[in-house]
């Protein structure tokens, strides 16, 4: 096994990298607020948002993220009248899909954040005459971020695992490329490589969260 | 003057009535210890000033201004102004943990007032000194210990220049060690003529310091009078029965 054959297999994998630190960026820069825009209406007073909220919830973390991709990219153009507007660039749908699904995700660590949030702080801020939005906004929102962080770390390290469906939706990825290296050269390596190249993009964003998680300790 | 008039406040949690026709008044630089067993409903009264409980009927004027009258609340913009007034120490401090010790003594006037920088940190300073942790501003509140941070919280409440402070049970978490540093703040500031009112069930220190002391008992207030009325010739069977247990 030369150096040469490696190099020259890993820089399509890289390629295909780029796709899924591409995805990754989109649907994390995405998914977080609407997660946190859907934390919200769950917890609003208006009966219909926070019905909305918990079932949105429910069918995005009770079906599976490959079943709502093909429905996105495959399913959604079959539908009568106005299938053939939602005909998408596969790594568009790709990511539609993984903002919803990840959105539901986040929106559940938030609301566990701020279940987290005693109530004296609430009553502090209104005491010292915080309006709900300064109050949201300088007192909840930074201790909450800070309560959910290592769930939020988590969810992410999940994500970039779970770009590899973009396989199942035919968009080329660093997956795609292993495979078919594998599938031409009769050999495991191109796996292994793959597996080095996973395992780095995790261990990036483990340090960085371990940095963020120092930098917000409060202490 | 008064600052804070009530009369015939009422309060109910579902069936239980925590407030019975409660009627008091502080005058201004006047310091009021509110004394009574554990559930008579002094916590809930004081909180019902600041519009934290919302009560069922009765009267609350703070100066000239009606935070409620027979039962009616005022407008949500008028209870924010009147409320303004009034600053709160809570029972466990409810400091922000995630802003240092003088972000949160900052913050407020600075969100909610909009005051100019250069005088909150002029403010904040002196505040800090006032309680003895100027040494302590960069500390976040998970670093202090329980007395230090209910100085921090007396401070943040006095940066807002309230007319009057309300405490509830200031030193009541407490280790006993820790409380002298608390009522020694709360003392000086009754020597400097703060008005306040403070729920306690430290006797010595409400003997001490009140100008008024008002007895609870079961929602209902009982009686009020200077300390050395209400401690040596109390009017009431259960003031005193209250005072003999409480003191021994």
């Amino acid at each position: 096994m030369s150096v040469d054959y490696i190099l020259s297999i890993t820089k399509p994998m890289l390629e295909g990298a780029q796709m899924t630190v591409l995805l990754f960026i989109i649907a994390i820069l995405l998914s977080i607020p609407l997660g946190f825009l859907i934390t919200l209406m769950a917890k609003s007073n208006n009966k219909a948002l926070s019905w909305f909220a918990h079932t949105y919830v429910y069918v995005m973390r009770g079906t599976p993220l490959l079943l709502q991709l093909l429905f996105i990219c495959f399913g959604l153009p079959l539908l009568p009248v106005v299938g053939e507007y939602l005909v998408m660039d596969r790594f568009v749908a790709a990511c539609v899909g993984f903002v919803l699904n990840y959105a539901a995700y986040f929106a559940e660590i938030f609301r566990g954040g701020l279940l987290s949030i005693d109530k004296g702080q609430y009553e502090a801020a209104q005491v010292l005459g915080f309006s709900k939005w300064q109050t949201t906004n300088k007192i909840i929102l930074p201790q909450m971020f800070r309560v959910a962080l290592p769930a939020v770390a988590n969810e992410s390290i999940t994500l970039v695992k779970d770009t590899a469906l973009l396989y199942a939706v035919a968009v080329p990825e660093l997956l795609h490329f292993a495979q078919t290296a594998v599938n031409r050269d009769f050999t495991i390596v191109p796996f292994f490589i793959a597996g080095i190249i996973y395992l780095l993009m995790t261990l990036l964003l483990t340090l960085f969260f371990k940095w963020l998680e120092k930098r917000f300790k409060f202490e | 003057m008064d600052i804070i008039q009530v009369s015939n406040l009422k309060k109910s949690f579902g069936n239980q009535e925590v407030l019975r026709d409660v009627s008091f008044s502080v005058k201004k630089n006047e310091v009021v210890a509110v004394i009574g067993p554990s559930g008579s409903g002094k916590s809930t009264m004081l909180r019902s000033l600041v519009n934290l409980e919302q009560v069922n009927g009765g009267s609350i004027r703070v100066q000239d201004d009606y935070l409620v009258k027979d039962g009616v609340y005022a407008g949500n913009q008028e209870i924010k102004q009147i409320t303004s007034r009034m600053g709160m120490v809570f029972q466990h401090f409810n400091l922000f943990p995630h802003l240092t010790v003088k972000e949160n003594l900052e913050i407020a006037p600075r969100v909610v007032k909009g005051e100019a920088s250069s005088d909150i940190q002029r403010k904040s300073a002196e505040l800090l000194e006032k309680v003895g942790l100027s040494d302590k501003a960069d500390a976040y509140p998970a670093k202090l210990s329980g007395g230090q941070k209910q100085r921090v919280a007396i401070a943040r409440a006095l940066m807002m220049n309230p007319q009057i402070l309300l405490f509830d049970e200031p030193t009541s978490a407490l280790d006993p060690e820790l409380t002298g540093e608390v009522l020694q703040v709360i003392k000086q500031l009754a020597q400097e003529h703060m008005t306040m009112m403070v729920v306690t069930h430290e006797m010595g220190f409400a003997r001490e310091v009140a100008n008024q002391i008002m007895f609870m008992d079961k929602g209902e207030f009982v009686e009020s009078g200077t300390p050395e009325q209400l401690f040596t010739n109390a009017k009431f069977e259960r003031t005193k029965s209250f005072l003999h247990r409480a003191l021994k």
